[in-house]
């Protein structure tokens, strides 16, 4: 048989390279999946919101790779308006963001005057190997500056692949509960939990949950958003 | 039959010049598309070799998590029955340190078996081989690993909760393609060492894959087959490496394309110069045929015997063809160098042989079936009477025309593979014969009007109107092998410009994503260089026209939908690379926008698909804050693809409070690189870097390549164009020859005989490469903009070089084929003529 020369298969890698230069030049850069509309679900008509809550983050918000009513902004609205809080909930997700994206990003979010925001950021700063200290400092910025502006916060905790060894795992994973005592905001200890790692509720890349998966989220969720609201109440 | 053998030889014999241009012609056509076909062949066969060296086996199955017992099974099944060999491979990242765990880096772990990989290729520093090396406790790494950890080979890496050994550098990896999220470099290990490394198990994100190895090719799909009814459904992918390789097949499709283009077109001029050149024999031999008649051969004999001198010439080109095919292949290693594959260049199998003698029957059968045609109009009387044309009017040429019409259409649907484009490019090529026909006609019918002023120009332009002259035919000739030389050099240089030019020596190598707003300082300190950095926003459109879009529906789109985040940005400018195809500037500073809505310029590929139109208002939800914009501008991309590039473009006063990042595309030395990156890295920890000064490197080389291959075979066209001008004006000989015996007579010296032939030639000339610049840049334009779809420059400078070099070629090669007659003194001539 034939050895495959090297020479050839550079130039397959080179016409890879020209797709992903096209990919990371052009408008796509994230992902060629398309992903959900991120406007806000439809709320009850003619009923006026009791208030606004923002849901903040990576593509785990933003609803990659299902359809926009399936994302979890849109389901958690639905289920707070189920169980009475006239909620609007935005989806201010952004697929690929990381921390210090999130963390400059901060002051637009306030343009829509929340009055809760779920802030759930930090996979993409592990996923790439970001240093940990870095994450929580931006974490702590975004978590300071909405305590400035007497919003709610709902921070959602991440946990990071295993594969990425203990010593990076231990780092990231600890500083989520950390924050949560320090600057006492309404905790959820693990965004994914029951959805990570159970095949039938992720998306064929195994990260992002399917519609299925969305729905354990917005459920698993609802209560702390519910104490949010407790909370945030007058 | 009855074959003159004699006659044969002699008409060969004083053929000359004119049969060796038929037989360069049958030869260059066939050289053209026989190395071309077979260079096809090859590069398809061999991309299944590169695909599978790209994928490291025949089949690979693909899972997150680890193999389903039931498709491991089925695996296992058909390797007993050695239908197959398999080998796992487990890829993953995690943060490698150094033994004193003061310095990590997230580097992408790949545990092989001994006999990783199947095929593909894995160059080390050391020039050994990663199965002869890779031991349980030893790891084969990056040199980026190595830089950035600041260790060296020998020196020991701990990986999960196990140190290992650096015993060697990978510097090539056929199996990595570099992807956008390709952000830790390589580090091989054996797999047995994955146990111990504590990393994979619950909560591990781990791909897993098995390459597999077919004993018997046949068996690929079947086998294949088996497996994806073992999979698990959504989660495990089995992928063949035939079917793993579109993107390569496009791009091999769009090269071969136009050289297969090249190739008809080539073939086209040749025919072309084959017909003209045996009417020119023909032409020359009037008389004898006439006197043959007269002697009573049948117009069945010498129909017979000028059949056989044919197929005798059409033979010699034949096999000239195939031989110069087979050396053209020969040069293929030396001309495109990596872009072809080992192998690939030396095999000239018997079917191209056949293929080549095949075509040259055809082609010589085709092209020649006017011209021989003709011999039955040839009548005895002509003897006697100075007639110079073939006489009688017939459908002949008709028919003939519609028999080469049939046989280039059947070649081009059998070249391009593609019915819709074969019959476009006959039309084309049709209707390039008749407009190019008309307007000699107008051309010809203005000139013998038109009042010039000197003799010398007068007689040359009168020249044209000789009786039986062939004037119209030999500008439409003219006209047409101009143009198609002028379009194939329009499409080289517009194809170079968009790919070529667009990736030049100091394309970028670096790409840094991530940076924030109040980072672009340290960036730039850091890189040390002003450094263009591209504004990134996140974005969704919901309307445009307040017609909402419907991300569901626009899920469905094969091309870019709608529904998916955008990257906005801001500027108030043009990039180089960019020009307004709507609209005045980019935000049109004289419209005034009602309040509220702000300016926005547009790409024109997404305004396509959106069928978004200037003063559109579009709606956009910028991380849950609408804005509303009119279009204010259409904007195009005139050629590269290298650098970033935004569908939509804000003025900076609307955007640049908006949350953003920024993107660099950075063009450093290639050795400079790795100590960039940790500098970039150390100041800037959240600043992602990709590297790809490999790729670009080995990019730039391969557009080289290109450049070349397209060069070489347009010179083939090219070649084919100037035999065309030979036998034209070969055919016509015999009337410049009268010509200038008359004016000799007539007491013109040499001086004014040469003046004349070429002022007619050169007015010839004028006439036909006037007309084909026009059409030439008009082909291409369509071409570019309708098939290649990318930005056309006209380029006239060059379509005003090709009317000169024409004139000049085509004076120098009348005169070349007067330079005898305009010594030969007159007498001689007309004792010649009149027999005696």
């Amino acid at each position: 048989m034939m050895k495959a020369p090297k020479a050839s298969s550079s130039v397959i890698r080179l016409l890879i390279f020209i797709g992903f230069i096209t990919l990371l030049a052009g408008s796509s850069c994230d992902s060629s999946k398309p992903s959900a509309e991120g406007g806000p679900a439809e709320n009850e008509v003619n009923k006026p919101a009791q208030g606004v809550i923002v849901a903040m983050g990576d593509s785990l918000t933003a609803g990659l790779g299902v359809a926009p009513a399936q994302s979890y902004p849109a389901l958690l609205e639905r289920l707070l308006v189920e169980r009475g809080h006239n909620y609007r909930v935005i989806n201010a997700g952004i697929s690929g963001e990381t921390s210090s994206g999130a963390r400059a990003r901060i002051d637009w979010i306030l343009k829509s005057e929340p009055d809760i925001v779920i802030l759930e950021t930090g996979a993409n700063d592990g996923l790439r190997g970001i240093d940990p200290d870095l994450v929580e400092e931006n974490i702590e910025h975004i978590l300071i500056r909405l305590n400035q502006e007497e919003i709610r916060v709902v921070l959602a905790g991440m946990m990071m692949v295993t594969n990425l060894g203990q010593t990076y795992v231990d780092a990231f994973n600890e500083l989520y509960p950390r924050l949560s005592r320090k600057h006492q905001v309404v905790f959820m200890p693990f965004f994914l939990e029951d959805v990570a790692t159970v095949a039938a509720l992720n998306q064929e890349d195994g990260i992002h949950p399917n519609s299925a998966g969305y729905e354990v989220i917005a459920a698993n969720l609802l209560p702390y958003v519910e104490q949010a609201i407790t909370l945030s109440s007058p | 039959m009855m074959i003159h053998y004699r006659f044969l030889y002699e008409e060969l014999r004083y053929g000359g010049k004119q049969a060796l241009t038929f037989i360069i012609c049958v030869a260059l056509s066939i050289a053209t598309l026989t190395a071309l076909n077979s260079f096809r062949r090859d590069v398809h066969g061999s991309l299944i070799d590169e695909a599978r060296a790209l994928k490291g086996g025949d089949i690979i199955i693909h899972a997150h998590q680890p193999i389903s017992e039931k498709l491991q099974t089925a695996v296992d099944e058909l390797a007993v029955n050695n239908r197959l060999a398999q080998q796992k491979t487990i890829e993953f990242y995690t943060v490698a340190l150094t033994e004193s765990e003061d310095s990590s880096l997230l580097s992408s772990i790949k545990a092989v078996e001994m006999r990783y990989p199947f095929s593909g290729t894995i160059t080390l520093a050391s020039g050994r081989q990663l199965k002869e090396i890779l031991a349980p406790g030893s790891i084969v790494v990056a040199q980026e690993v190595l830089d950035r950890l600041g260790l060296e080979v020998g020196d020991r890496v701990l990986i999960g909760d196990s140190p290992f050994k650096v015993i060697d550098v990978v510097t090539f990896e056929s199996m990595r393609p570099v992807t956008f999220l390709s952000f830790g470099p390589r580090i091989f290990m054996s797999m047995t060492d994955l146990d111990q490394l504590g990393l994979i198990g619950r909560g591990s994100r781990v791909e897993h894959e098995i390459l597999l190895k077919i004993a018997d090719q046949k068996e690929a799909d079947q086998i294949t087959k088996i497996l994806s009814a073992a999979a698990a459904p959504r989660l495990e992918r089995v992928e063949t490496a035939k079917n793993a390789r579109s993107r390569v097949k496009v791009f091999f499709d769009n090269l071969l394309f136009f050289l297969s283009c090249i190739s008809i077109l080539t073939l086209m001029l040749s025919g072309i110069g084959m017909q003209g050149s045996l009417s020119a024999i023909l032409y020359q031999k009037q008389k004898v045929i006439a006197v043959t008649k007269a002697f009573g051969a049948s117009n069945r004999f010498l129909l017979t015997q000028y059949l056989l001198m044919v197929s005798f010439m059409g033979a010699i080109g034949s096999v000239l063809g195939i031989v110069l095919g087979y050396m053209i292949k020969r040069l293929f290693p030396l001309l495109f160098g990596e872009l072809v594959p080992e192998g690939v260049g030396y095999s000239f199998h018997l079917a191209d042989s056949l293929e080549g003698i095949l075509l040259g029957i055809l082609v010589v059968t085709v092209f020649t079936l006017l011209p021989l045609h003709r011999l039955g109009t040839v009548k005895p009387v002509m003897i006697f009477r100075h007639e110079t044309g073939g006489g009688t009017r017939s459908n002949a040429p008709l028919l003939t025309g519609i028999v080469c019409g049939l046989f280039l259409c059947l070649l081009v649907i059998r070249q391009i593979d593609d019915l819709q484009i074969g019959i476009f490019f006959i039309l084309g090529l049709a209707l390039l014969i008749g407009t190019a026909s008309l307007a000699a006609s107008a051309c010809l019918w203005l000139l013998k009007r038109a009042p010039l002023p000197t003799l010398t120009l007068r007689q040359a332009a009168k020249s044209l109107y000789r009786p039986g002259n062939a004037s119209r035919s030999i500008i439409v000739t003219l006209t047409s092998a101009i143009s198609v030389l002028l379009t194939i050099f329009l499409l080289k240089l517009n194809l170079f410009a968009t790919f070529i030019e667009s990736y030049p020596e100091n394309a970028p190598n670096l790409f840094c994503i991530d940076i924030q707003h109040d980072q672009k300082e340290l960036f730039q300190a850091v890189v040390g260089e002003e450094v263009l950095l591209f504004p990134v926003i996140r974005a969704r459109l919901l309307s445009i026209n307040n017609q909402a879009i419907d991300p569901e529906k626009e899920r469905e789109r094969k091309t870019d939908n709608l529904g998916r985040e955008f990257n906005l940005t801001y500027r108030e400018t043009l990039l180089d690379d960019e020009i307004i195809v709507d609209g005045k500037t980019l935000f049109d500073g004289n419209t005034q926008l009602p309040p509220g809505v702000v300016a926005v310029s547009v790409l024109d590929y997404i305004a396509e698909i959106g069928e978004i139109n200037l003063h559109d208002r579009i709606t956009f939800n910028i991380q849950g804050i609408e804005i509303e914009a009119q279009v204010t501008s259409i904007r195009s991309r005139t050629k590269s693809r290298l650098y970033p590039f935004f569908y939509f473009v804000f003025e900076s006063a609307t955007l640049e409070s908006a949350p953003q990042t920024f993107f660099a595309a950075l063009h450093l030395p290639k050795e400079l690189i790795p100590d960039m990156i940790t500098a970039i890295v150390a100041q800037l920890p959240n600043v992602s870097t990709i590297n790809v000064a490999d790729m670009a490197e080995r990019f730039g080389q391969l557009m080289r390549r290109l450049s070349v291959i397209v060069t070489f075979f347009a010179s083939f066209s090219i070649m084919a164009g100037c035999l065309i001008m030979v036998s034209t004006i070969f055919a016509t000989r015999l009337d410049r020859i009268r010509e200038t015996v008359y004016y000799k007579v007539l007491g013109a010296d040499n001086n004014f005989v040469v003046r004349v032939l070429s002022c007619e030639h050169a007015l010839l000339a004028l006439i036909s490469s006037i007309m084909a610049a026009g059409f030439g840049e008009a082909a291409a334009w369509l071409i570019c903009t309708a098939v290649f779809d990318i930005a056309y420059q006209p380029h006239w400078p060059v379509a005003a070089l090709a009317v000169v070099c024409s004139v000049i070629l085509v004076v120098l090669i009348g005169l070349a084929s007067s330079a005898g007659i305009i010594q030969q003194r007159p007498a001689i001539y007309l004792r010649q003529q009149n027999g005696t």
